[in-house]
Order: structure tokens, then sequence, then C-alpha cells
């Protein structure tokens, strides 16, 4: 091995920062100097490597100071392995479900262009859009990845059925609105036999579940935790930052449904946009300064 | 039994002794691990992890500052060059130093009756 592979594999688990890079570089000048000298005292090529290299001691330490453990191999590990938990079948499904997606997309685009109305659409939509979403949705949930177990089969089940009756909902209600011309409140109206408990079943869903997560994701998240709280430094000041954001978010979508209703969809995006623009100043109002 | 130099102790003062070398000249890290070795007459061998975490903590205070050589054979050095602030923290650490062999002195001896 040379003092070049060497010194890569002592810090293969650090992120190549430039900062690192410089360091590799100074460090290698001082193995290869060093093998030199003791070689040109009577020592052979190998015993000045196992000497130097010893003398070295917990090197990779230093590279605590100046880069941090490697992140990638956590996001490598979470995409790449998800190949390992699809079956072909899955994969199949998967790909089916994608297709039909596209297919509803472009029936109903086609459809809404020659007939004129949106009543064309919204129905190729209710069909071809709702059924590979919910298809999307219980192979999403019964799907086991690198950094969660899979959801049982009936559970998963039971949240399609909340998810497609929320969608049918969803559909009724802008049936109601722009085909039936009835107006807001009879489309309002309509909210109430599907959206409503099937929102109120999906939360009662959410809130009974358990955390699914992989062992090495629950540390991982734990170790994020002990960082974000280094980074707000006590907690009185993380909870004013958590009821910052809350009244910004609650303002900025109160702010949302008001203008939309006012000004329609073409101005009233600028209030969730100016939300986002808020939060970034907060964050960084309240992130620890060096 | 012949006596024993004290690691533990010399490693506390990994800062000062690095100060101390690069006091009149600018060195790069393999030659700064050499004066070390040779002044202590070969007795003890100061890893090269206690000293680049050294250097770099010193780096980081603004102690010293560093600087790649323009080397024209072989590898390329990094030299590293002492701040007035280094120099101020070197002098504080010998007041420091001597100050606390006096005490220590006194307190290592047999007590008197």
């Amino acid at each position: 091995m040379n003092t070049h592979e060497y010194i890569d594999s002592l810090f293969a688990d650090y992120q190549e920062t430039s900062a690192l890079a410089d360091f590799k570089e100074e460090l290698k000048g001082f193995l290869d100097e060093r093998i030199k000298n003791l070689v040109k005292g009577g020592m052979d090529e190998n015993n000045a490597f196992e000497r130097a290299t010893g003398e070295l001691g917990d090197i990779s330490a230093v590279a605590e100071e100046i880069s941090r453990k490697k992140k990638q191999e956590v996001l490598g590990e979470m995409y790449l392995k998800t190949r390992h938990y699809m079956t072909t079948r899955r994969t199949a499904l998967y790909v089916l479900c994608g297709a039909a997606l596209g297919f509803g997309v472009i029936v109903a685009a086609v459809s809404g262009f020659f007939s004129g109305d949106a009543n064309a659409p919204l129905g190729s939509l209710l069909i071809f859009g709702g059924i590979p979403i919910l298809g999307f949705l219980f192979l999403w949930l019964t799907q086991e990845t690198a950094v969660r177990e899979a959801m049982g089969l009936r559970r998963a089940l039971l949240y399609v059925a909340a998810g497609g009756v929320f969608l049918f909902g969803v559909f009724t209600f802008l049936f109601t609105y722009f085909e039936d011309g009835s107006g807001l409140p009879y489309a309002v109206a309509t909210l109430i036999p599907f959206v409503l408990p099937s929102s109120a079943f999906g939360a009662f869903l959410l809130l009974t579940e358990k955390d699914r997560s992989k062992p090495w994701v629950a540390r991982q998240r734990e170790e994020h935790i002990k960082r974000s709280s280094g980074r707000f430094g006590d907690p009185a000041q993380e909870e004013r930052f958590g009821l910052f954001s809350g009244a910004l978010w609650i303002t900025a979508i109160a702010a949302f449904i008001l203008l939309t209703i006012l000004f329609g969809v073409k101005f009233s995006w600028l209030a969730l946009a100016a939300a986002l623009v808020g939060q970034m100043l907060v964050t960084a109002a309240f992130t620890k300064s060096e | 039994m012949a006596p024993k130099l004290s690691s533990d102790l010399l490693r506390g003062h990994t800062d000062t002794i690095v100060l101390g070398v690069l006091m009149n000249a600018d060195r790069y890290g393999l030659e700064i691990y050499n004066r070390i070795l040779a002044r202590t007459g070969e007795q003890y061998e100061m890893k090269a992890d206690t000293l680049y975490s050294s250097y770099k903590r010193l780096e980081r205070d603004g102690c010293v500052t560093s600087y790649w050589g323009d080397e024209t054979q072989g590898a390329r050095r990094k030299y590293y060059r002492i701040t007035d602030r280094g120099r101020e923290l070197y002098r504080q650490n010998l007041l420091d130093w001597e100050f606390t062999l006096k005490i220590l002195d006194n307190l290592l001896k047999e007590e008197k009756r």
C-alpha cells in the first residue's frame, strides 16, 4: 500500500471537504518524508512504512475538527437498498399505476380541449387519476424500505379506503362547484358526507400510528435532535421558535384562503411564498451564531 | 530504577511546546515533529495525531497561520507561522508553568515535621 492509498483509507468515513483534502496532502507529505528519513537511517522500506504509520496515532480523529462524518453513505444506503425490497410483482404494480396515471392525465387534457368544459376531464381524472393514486398509496404504505418497516395489509387498506372517500369527496366538491354551477355554499355542503368523515378517519389512523422506523433511523434521529438542540441553545429559545413559526404559518394559511376567495389563486399563492421567506428569516434569527 | 518521562504531563503542554518551536522560525509539520523528538533526546515520541490536532487548534484560535511552501521537488510542505496572539499565549503559558512548577515542587516534597 502506498501512502496515498493509506491516507485515503484512513479518512474514507469523512466527507471530502477542501479542508480535508488540504490536510490529507499535508499528511502525505509528512508520511513520505518521514519514511524517507527512516530509510536513510538504514531501515528497510516496509519497516519504515510500518513505523511511520504507527507514529501517526489516531490521526483520523483530527478530521473530526475539519470535516463531518459522511452523510452520503447513509443516503446511498437509503436509496440504493430500496432495490433489495422491490419484488418483480411490486415493480410491475408501480409501473402499472404510473402508466394509468399518465393515461388519465392525457385523457383529461384531451377531453378538456375538445369538450371545453371541466366535466369531462374531471370524470376521467376521477377514474384514471384516483385509482392509480390510491394504488400508489397502498404500495407505498406496504413497502418495506431501508428506513422503515412495511405496514400491515389490513391497515394499509383502511388508509386506502379513507383516501378513496376523501378523493371522491374532493371530486364531488369540484363537480358541484364547476359543473352544476350550484355555487360555493352547495359545494361546501358536499364536504360533509365525504371529505369530513374520511379526514377524521384518516386523522384517527395517523394519530394511532406507530413508529415503523428501522433502528438505525431512530438513532440518526436522536443525533439530529441533539444537534439541533445545540443549534438553538436553550429549550426556551426553541419553544419561542416553534411559536413564531406556528403563528407565521397559521397567518399565512388564513391569508391564503382569504385571498383565494377575494382575488383567486393567481395572487393568493404569494401569501405562502411570503410565509416561506418569513420562516427562513425566523430560522436565521433563532439559529445560534458562532 | 531509571526515571521515566511522564507523557501525560507532556501532552498537556503540546500547544506551548509547538508555539515554542515556532518562536524563531516558520516550520513545517515534520520539522516540528523532529525538533521535539530531538529535544527530548529521542525519549519521547509525541504522536503525529497529538501534534496535528494541536496545529489545527492553534490555527483555529488564531495563534498560528499556515501556508504552503513552494518546494519544486518532492512533496509540498505546509509551514506554520506564529502570530502575535500566539506569542502572547506562549509567554503567558510559560509564566503559568513557572508559577505552577514552583508550587508543585513545594507540594511534592516531603513535609517537614
